[in-house]
């Protein structure tokens, strides 16, 4: 596809991270280490998968199962590598607070760690772009462009591009909703994340069908738009609820 | 009702010097993976015949070779290009020794001179080539010769506006980096692991040039004349720091192990006396206090320790506040002040583990760079999935580089950590990854 094309499907991709980058994350450094982390750690979870996977790749690519297989195992793998960064932050969070009590700083508001929160979720949603959609468009430079046959409507990058664009989404905003979960203990929260994403992963399984994509794009969306509105609830509830305990104490 | 004038957290201001050092080195890589894929797409196998430098001395790949010969090539082709930079590097310390230090500056001068007029210009020729760039010779050369004079003079005098200077020194990175992604390939990923061990070597081994050199200026209180690349420091001291303040290197009393210092590259490349990068401006990591002592303002500074990670020797110890500092990482609590003077000594470090105190600006050698930017360049040239892999990759390494050597508070190499971690990556991502996210991408299959 054309350059203009081509960093068109980029930023329908990656637009909304990069402008959540710039207006939030770049400001404090200490949140742009925190995506390259999340970003890398997004990888290696890949990586595993990918080891674990390639002795039954290439899989037939008529039937479905093996896929799904497949698909429930990352995203199983994915959310237990989630737990284990939520045990991170905590020893991290502590470490912060010990800092900022010897710096005579305060300690980390909530929206300090809303924002770790934030990046965290937003360099998982990154990673995703970047590698489902960004490193096949980026070698695809040149005159003609690619079309696969099971959503023959419009080009393969820009579907990838709108699929990876909701996967953003989700990832951002249920790391927001996994961190307050844990540490409220919330268990509807905990259970909300895993559940959406596994129920992401299932939807893009619907694909297979011929025509599949129309069907499963707008889902997707439904899906994205429900975490979306899901985390907004909840940080609200959070900062209200924040806002009378400060009032009253 | 929420306070307005809000207390600045901590978050504000933390981790400010490491994204200060993995910027250039991002943009570095981003530059030469850039030039890479607009230049190399149709040339490569033309270039690479005809880049002939120490590093091909020896063999000269060509694709019909079997694996193991290009292997067994690679390997003899890296041993005599470390071997070179081992002697070069000894002599360079045998020179500091002499204190022969306005040569070396000259030939420093010269040699950024070399690789911004004549590696700079000829890529600029590439690039003029490609895209038609409808340009006559003697613009082209005043504006080149204009180009190169303005570079060695950034990097020579410290009063130009450092910004400049750092773009330069990228500049110069990206140019020798570039050179380098044109030689073979297994020449190029075997001399990667070879200058990673050297590295390790010649900083940790006793008898290794780059520790002796680094010795060799601390006893001295010295300048190592290299290029090296510095971080802007946290306070906003840095114009006033090297034009008014005069910048004091404060080394740590014991055996000088603050620098993390690198491969000595002087890699004999090409036509061009390609060492410009010089000796030991191969990683070396420093951390130079600026004189924040005398304006000895304490608590104020927000989050940084005033203690560096360098110290002063007797009594030069800045008066830093002692609780400024604070080891983040648990472990660090109970580093045992061996300066007798400083207080301080116990925090330092560890801002996020990296540790490196704010008024220190950090530096970073421009070997570095380069070989950082050749691994993502050669990976660039297989396809861009491993770029992004080995990008982060790097980025981790330098990252673990810091911490250990906040940890450590020694010499350590800055290349191997990152090196090792981008060869792995690159490799995990040919071989396992590439195959599954095109698979699942394709069936639009995606989680």
């Amino acid at each position: 596809m054309t350059i203009a094309a081509g960093i068109g499907y980029a930023l329908l991709a990656l637009g909304p991270s990069l402008s959540l980058f710039v207006s939030v994350i770049s400001k404090k450094p200490f949140l742009i280490l925190t995506v390259l982390s999340s970003t890398l750690l997004w990888l290696i979870s890949l990586i595993v998968l990918s080891g674990l996977w390639r002795g039954f790749l290439p899989l037939n690519s008529t039937t479905w199962w093996p896929y799904g297989l497949l698909l429930f195992t990352s995203i199983a793998f994915q959310e237990g590598l989630r737990l284990l960064f939520w045990r991170v932050y905590r020893r991290l969070e502590d470490l912060l607070d010990a800092f900022a009590d010897k710096v005579s700083k305060p300690r980390l508001f909530m929206t300090d760690k809303m924002q770790i929160s934030l990046a965290g979720g937003l360099g998982h949603g990154v990673a995703h772009a970047v590698f489902f959609c960004l490193s096949l468009l980026t070698p695809a430079f040149g005159p003609a462009t690619f079309f696969v046959d099971r959503c023959s409507q419009i080009p393969f990058f820009l579907v990838s591009a709108i699929i990876a664009l909701a996967f953003v989404t989700i990832h951002t905003f249920s790391m927001v909703i996994a961190f307050n979960g844990y540490a409220e203990g919330n268990k509807m929260d905990q259970l909300f994340v895993p559940v959406v994403h596994l129920a992401a992963g299932l939807v893009t399984l619907v694909n297979f069908a011929s025509g599949g994509c129309i069907v499963s794009i707008p889902l997707l969306y439904f899906i994205a738009i429900l975490t979306l509105i899901y985390c907004g609830k909840m940080v609200w509830r959070r900062l209200t609820e924040h806002q009378s305990t400060q009032g009253n104490s | 009702m929420a306070p307005n004038a809000r207390p600045r957290s901590i978050l504000e201001s933390l981790g400010e010097e490491i994204i200060r050092i993995i910027t250039p080195v991002s943009l570095c890589m981003l530059l030469v993976v850039i030039l890479v894929s607009v230049l190399n797409t149709d040339s490569s196998s033309s270039y690479s015949a005809s880049a002939t430098s120490i590093a091909t001395i020896a063999y000269s790949e060509s694709s019909s070779d079997s694996s193991w010969d290009k292997f067994l090539g690679a390997l003899l082709n890296s041993l005599v290009f470390v071997a070179v930079v081992t002697l070069v590097t000894f002599l360079l310390v045998l020179l500091f020794y002499f204190r022969c230090t306005k040569f070396l500056k000259y030939y420093m001068g010269f040699s950024s001179f070399v690789v911004l007029g004549f590696m700079g210009g000829e890529i600029a020729v590439f690039l003029i080539e490609k895209y038609s760039i409808p340009i006559d010779c003697i613009t082209f050369l005043v504006v080149l010769f204009n180009f190169a004079v303005v570079g060695v003079l950034a990097v020579f005098m410290t009063k130009i506006a450092i910004i400049v200077t750092q773009g330069y020194l990228v500049l110069i990175g990206m140019l020798v980096a570039y050179w380098f992604t044109l030689l073979p390939e297994w020449t190029t990923w075997v001399l990667l692991v070879a200058m990673a061990l050297y590295d390790l070597a010649a900083v940790l081994l006793p008898v290794g040039p780059l520790r002796l050199l680094v010795e060799l200026a601390i006893s001295r209180d010295e300048d190592i004349p290299a290029l090296v690349y510095e971080a802007r420091p946290v306070n906003g001291n840095d114009s006033g720091s090297t034009g008014g303040v005069p910048q004091r290197r404060v080394w740590r009393d014991r055996r000088g192990e603050d620098s993390v210092n690198g491969s000595n590259h002087n890699s004999n490349g090409n036509s061009v006396s390609g060492e410009n990068v010089n000796p030991e401006s191969n990683s070396i990591l420093n951390a130079t206090a600026v004189p924040d002592s005398d304006s000895d303002s304490n608590s104020v500074v927000i989050g940084h320790t005033d203690t560096s990670l360098v110290r002063a020797e007797e009594g030069r110890v800045p008066e830093r506040d002692a609780e400024l500092s604070a080891p983040l990482i648990g472990g660090r609590m109970n580093i045992p002040p061996h300066q007798p003077e400083d207080d301080a000594s116990g925090e330092s470090l560890m801002l996020e583990g990296i540790g490196l105190g704010s008024s220190g600006a950090i530096k970073l050698g421009l070997g570095d760079f380069i070989f950082y930017s050749v691994l993502v360049g050669r990976a660039a040239m297989y396809d861009f999935m491993t770029v992004y892999a080995c990008y982060l990759a790097i980025i981790a390494g330098l990252g673990v580089t810091l911490m250990l050597l906040a940890l450590y508070q020694k010499a350590l190499p800055a290349l191997p950590v990152s090196i090792a971690l981008g060869v792995l990556f690159y490799l995990l991502t040919r071989f396992l990854l590439e195959v599954f996210v095109v698979q699942c991408s394709f069936n639009l299959l995606m989680f």
